[in-house]
């Protein structure tokens, strides 16, 4: 059998391991995707979401398990932490607080010059990665980024990321603090790096809705576990799971289940807001 | 395994933790003054065994804050640079002689005598003890409560018009930052870490590229820095903080017995420090 894309086996991370602060973040942690998969991690604050993914790139390294990508494994005595890096682009919360430099164009070629790639081939990525995230090069290149809004920062942040050209993308709560129009914008961004260049996506949130809209599988974290893993549609519809874990499934999911325990024939696995439609507009074509 | 990027967890000193041991319980003003008079104590202290003897007492007093000895120990490692340096130039360069000292090696301005040896044997304890002795502190005490019980002791100097609230309330928001901000530059280590940035690598010698290096961790945490303190600004005057006001506090300090006994026994240990030979 070929092996996944991304691989953790029995990951487990202790902070300040021996002394009184001890504090366990993550135990016995297993979870897998595929090559071009959108991958979903929901869970409370300190279920360590963030933990694990900062094991994707490297930037901690495994006390005990294994974090294979694409065949590169992070564990043993000299990982190759740098060649990791390239494969993986990891977005944090916030990501615009890391911008740097005085004009966007030159924040966004950070990265491609520090991996040494030459003037052309930097230029071409820069391009590449602004356009990817809706910001034209031509004409936004040239600003200052401290004039930039809120939502355009954490693009440019973005874009400084994809700049890497990474197969693997990492996004810690990508939408958070965002206005509703710029949070639709950069999910749509997402979507369509995931769908058009094929890259696969794993993000933090807790937004139900961008859930239901992004992502092929989810995986529920709790107390440093993996509490559930399934299709979106296996996890909204799992009503018990849902109120364990305290996750507020999208609206529509909510009304159909609503339906649901009042002896109504719908399916309340239907999370899509369209297919949640279909099934009332049917319940009520049926008592008419 | 270690990260790189961890520069807010592996620093002991300074850390409350709240054991509630007996020493948690003591008035604050009292365990400043204790400490200050031992700080004192020390510093003037320049025999063997009084260094010896405030040695053994400030490990024995990690059992007591119900601290692991090895834990509290851990504090020193950040220091030992410095110790080494100091250690060193005084070695060389102090040179100082007393009547009848020895002289073993001279040349130039490079003078060994007995006084020296002496002199870095008895500073680098000196050096030891009293970061012991303000871990213990920082331990057992809560920045919050270090921070009023010094505005209490500094109060008399109100009547000079030392500006005493203010300069405990610089005091609190200082050390209240201090991590915050090592958790943003952690961030930002990592951050900038995921695009590529490589942090220390470079040869020593060439300055100017290492400093530019830490121009991505610099720029952002100043305009965090200062986004931060416009809205630190706003948060103190929207509920009600006018500078120089008259302010009413939540929790008063009452000495007991138990407060004057710590001054007691410091007092008394100082003075043992002091006299032995």
């Amino acid at each position: 059998m070929r092996e996944p894309f991304l691989t953790i086996r029995n990951l487990s991370h202790t902070y300040m391991k021996g002394t009184p602060l001890e504090h366990v973040a993550l135990r016995e942690v297993s979870l897998e995707a595929g090559r071009g998969e959108c991958l979903a991690i929901i869970g409370h604050t300190g279920s360590g979401k963030s933990t694990l993914i900062q094991h994707l790139n490297g930037l901690l390294l495994p006390q005990s398990g294994e974090v294979t990508v694409d065949g590169l494994h992070l564990s043993g005595p000299k990982p190759d932490v740098k060649a990791l890096r390239r494969k993986v682009g990891l977005v944090f919360q916030n990501p615009e607080d890391q911008i740097f430099e005085k004009l966007v164009g030159d924040d966004v070629a950070y990265g491609p010059f520090k991996m040494g790639y030459p003037l052309q081939e930097v230029r071409e990525r820069v391009r590449w990665a602004m356009e990817l995230v809706g910001i034209s090069f031509d004409e936004y290149k040239d600003r200052p980024t401290f004039a930039l809004s809120g939502g355009q920062k954490r693009k440019v942040a973005l874009a400084g990321v994809l700049a890497l050209k990474p197969d693997l993308l990492v996004l810690d709560e990508p939408t958070a603090g965002l206005d509703p129009y710029s949070r639709n914008e950069l999910l749509n961004r997402i979507r369509e790096l995931n769908r058009k260049e094929k890259m696969t996506v794993l993000f933090v949130t807790h937004n139900m809705e961008e859930v239901a809209t992004l992502a092929d599988r989810v995986c529920v974290m709790a107390e440093g576990r993996v509490a559930a893993e399934g299709t979106p549609r296996e996890i909204f519809g799992d009503t018990r799971l849902l109120a364990e874990h305290q996750l507020g499934p999208p609206e529509a999911v909510e009304i159909l289940h609503a339906l649901h325990r009042r002896g109504h024939p719908v399916n309340p696995g239907a999370y899509l807001t369209e297919e949640a439609a279909g099934e009332i507009l049917s319940l009520i074509r049926e008592r008419e | 395994m270690a990260s790189a990027f961890e520069l807010t967890r592996n620093m002991t000193i300074g850390q409350y933790i709240p054991t509630d041991s007996a020493v948690h319980r003591f008035d604050p003003r009292f365990k400043l003054v204790a400490f200050g008079v031992l700080v004192l104590a020390i510093a003037f202290c320049n025999t063997y065994v009084g260094n010896l003897f405030a040695l053994a007492f400030c490990l024995a007093l990690f059992p007591l804050i119900r601290i692991p000895v090895g834990y509290g120990v851990s504090g020193i490692k950040p220091a030992v640079p410095f110790i080494i340096i100091i250690a060193l130039l005084q070695f060389f360069f102090s040179g100082s002689i007393a009547p009848g000292g020895t002289l073993h090696f001279e040349y130039g301005v490079i003078r060994i005598t007995g006084d020296s040896i002496r002199l870095v044997i008895v500073s680098a304890m000196r050096f030891v003890e009293v970061i012991f002795l303000s871990s213990v502190l920082t331990f057992s005490t809560s920045t919050t409560d270090l921070t009023r019980g010094m505005e209490c002791l500094l109060s008399p100097l109100e009547k000079v018009k030392f500006p005493v609230h203010a300069f405990a309330l610089v005091l609190t928001i200082a050390i209240r930052f201090v991590p915050t901000f090592a958790m943003e530059m952690e961030k930002l280590m990592k951050a900038q870490a995921s695009r590529g940035a490589e942090f220390g690598s470079g040869e020593w010698w060439r300055i100017i590229r290492r400093t530019k290096d830490m121009f991505p961790l610099i720029i952002p945490l100043f305009n965090l820095a200062l986004t931060r303190a416009e809205d630190l600004i706003l948060a103190m005057e929207s509920r009600g903080y006018v500078p120089g006001e008259e302010r009413s506090v939540y929790t008063r300090y009452r000495s007991k017995g138990a407060d004057w006994g710590l001054l007691g026994i410091s007092l008394a240990l100082a003075a043992v420090i002091l006299w032995l030979p």
